[in-house]
């Protein structure tokens, strides 16, 4: 029961982060549209902006990658010498 | 077998998780009673507004300032320290990289929420949202440091999960926590390839949004034509001090962490002697900056301008400059280049000493340049208030409550990785050996020098 529940969570936490890291880069998108609108130095903001949206994207790609990884290969344990060791072929 | 003998070797590393003494109540209250009046003061402060701090014009920007760029370069002791250490696979690392990696993701938070307070109303932040200009190096600085910030705890936490599968299979209250934190780890060698493969893309990424952290920090100040500010060597200037700091920061927690927690037989000499020599690297280096910075002002002689440097030089700040002169320079070369006197007792003088001149160095840089703007005023004042030393205090016991806590949920030296050194380390270096010397020499020939 625990088990199911802590995986739930975990998968909760997955969304979270993409809700976290998607919301922060609508903000970005937004904050160009008010540059837009105000005629205020839209090329520096551009400039920002094609570097933070996809630095986020990444960092929340790598955790996904992560986090479903383990999960997906966490029952090939006949291969491992212990939790914290690096398995042996 | 080796495994469980490895495991015991390291038990030690989870006693202070597993056993909870009376002491560790203690300072759990102390660190609580200081947090709590600086909570008070910062609470105080939202009602009656800014004016209980010592911040009057032309001196907008003070303590709280001050502490976000010093905290902030507190930070880089940590990723940028453990990326560079764990990219140029230097092996001495492993006991390091923990403890660096956590200064970093606590004082990024503390001295993230220092620009907050400075706004006096929390809720203007409300204003960056809906309307905050990109193209600010404010706002710059919000985006920068949120990355390092998201992207330090990931860094924190990834090499963290095969630690925290030991304490799941060891039991460790609370379980739940352990076994949601280590996403089914068992250390299959699949485990193990998606790990490495993070850990290296990240280590990769973390070391230009650390620099470019404190470039855009830098930018706040030169990016204005204030006197003393607007200097085109500030970028790397401030990555210089930041690192330093961070150096410094590093080995003082290194020397309480191995006395508290006795991990005398991790923390070795070794480890103090190779990071001091990059202490007293870095504090040459930032003479030089110093010098290159302040030599220009002087040589350009702009009226303004040597306002400001006379001001710093000989006028109302010159204890405080020429203390942090000492501080982060004659002190730090005269023990550390000393082999004598490059032990433990002193690499912890010449730290404190370091970390002392450089929060020294952001009061120089920040209040000067304001107390004497361009503008025909005086001399500004800046006195900072009771209010703003308690936040001050209250930010340091909230920096040794996060490592006391963090000692307290998971170990504070990488214990896989460690095994990790013990099983691989020799024959790996005895690899990398054989592919750098000169002559043809055996693998195995190496390999057993080196045992």
């Amino acid at each position: 029961m625990q088990s199911k529940l802590v995986r739930t969570l975990q998968f909760v936490s997955i969304a979270l982060i993409w809700i976290f890291v998607i919301s922060l880069d609508v903000w970005i998108v937004s904050l160009l549209f008010v540059a837009k609108k105000l005629n205020d130095s839209i090329n520096a903001s551009v400039g920002i902006g094609i570097i933070a949206i996809p630095l986020f994207l990444t960092i929340a790609a790598i955790l996904t990658y992560v986090f479903l990884g383990l999960r997906k290969y966490s029952g090939e344990t006949e291969s491992s010498d212990s939790a914290g060791g690096r398995g042996t072929k | 077998m080796l495994a469980k003998q490895n495991n015991d070797l390291d038990d030690g590393l989870f006693y202070s998780i597993e056993y909870t003494s009376p002491k560790f109540y203690w300072v759990m209250f102390a660190l609580f009673v200081v947090i709590g009046f600086a909570a008070y003061s910062y609470l105080m402060q939202i009602i009656i507004g800014l004016g209980v701090t010592g911040l009057a014009q032309p001196v907008s920007w003070g303590f709280y300032i001050i502490n976000f760029v010093f905290f902030i370069g507190i930070s880089h002791a940590g990723t940028l320290i453990s990326a560079i250490l764990r990219l140029s696979k230097a092996e001495w690392r492993r006991p390091i990289t923990r403890m660096a990696e956590v200064i970093t993701a606590i004082v990024l938070a503390i001295g993230g929420l220092h620009p907050i307070i400075d706004l006096g109303q929390p809720g203007r932040m409300w204003n960056l949202v809906t309307s905050g200009r990109l193209q600010s190096p404010l706002l710059w600085d919000v985006t920068s440091i949120s990355a390092y910030f998201a992207a330090s705890t990931v860094y924190l936490y990834l090499p963290l999960i095969p630690d925290i599968a030991i304490l799941r299979d060891r039991g460790t209250k609370p379980q739940w926590l352990y076994e949601f934190l280590s996403w089914g780890w068992h250390g299959t060698p699949k485990q193990h390839h998606i790990l490495e493969r993070a850990i290296n893309i990240l280590m990769v990424m973390v070391i230009p949004i650390a620099v470019s952290v404190h470039t855009v920090i830098s930018y706040i100040f030169a990016m204005t034509i204030q006197p003393g500010w607007h200097s085109t060597i500030f970028g790397p200037y401030f990555v210089v001090g930041a690192i330093f700091s961070g150096i410094a920061a590093l080995l003082i927690m290194m020397i309480v962490l191995r006395k508290v927690y006795h991990l005398e037989n991790y923390l070795k000499e070794i480890h103090f002697n190779y990071l001091s020599i990059l202490l007293l690297i870095m504090s040459l280096l930032w003479f030089y900056f110093t010098f290159s910075e302040y030599l220009t002002t002087y040589y350009g002689n702009e009226p303004d301008e040597m306002r400001v440097f006379l001001y710093k030089f000989t006028g109302g700040f010159a204890p405080y400059f020429w203390a942090m002169f000492a501080c982060n320079f004659l002190v730090p070369v005269t023990i550390l280049a000393n082999k004598k006197t490059r032990r433990i007792k002193g690499i912890l003088i010449a730290s404190i000493s370091v970390v002392i001149g450089m929060w020294l160095e952001r009061l120089i840089i920040v209040v000067p340049s304001l107390a004497n703007p361009r503008l025909e005023y005086p001399t500004g004042i800046y006195i900072p208030s009771l209010t703003e030393w308690s936040v001050f205090i209250g930010a340091i016991a909230v920096f040794i409550l996060g490592f006391v806590l963090f000692a307290k949920f998971f170990p504070l030296i990488s214990v896989w990785e460690i095994k990790e050194g013990r099983e691989k380390s020799i024959s790996e270096v005895a690899h990398r050996l054989q592919s750098y010397l000169p002559d043809n020499h055996d693998e195995l020939e190496i390999e057993q020098a080196l045992k």
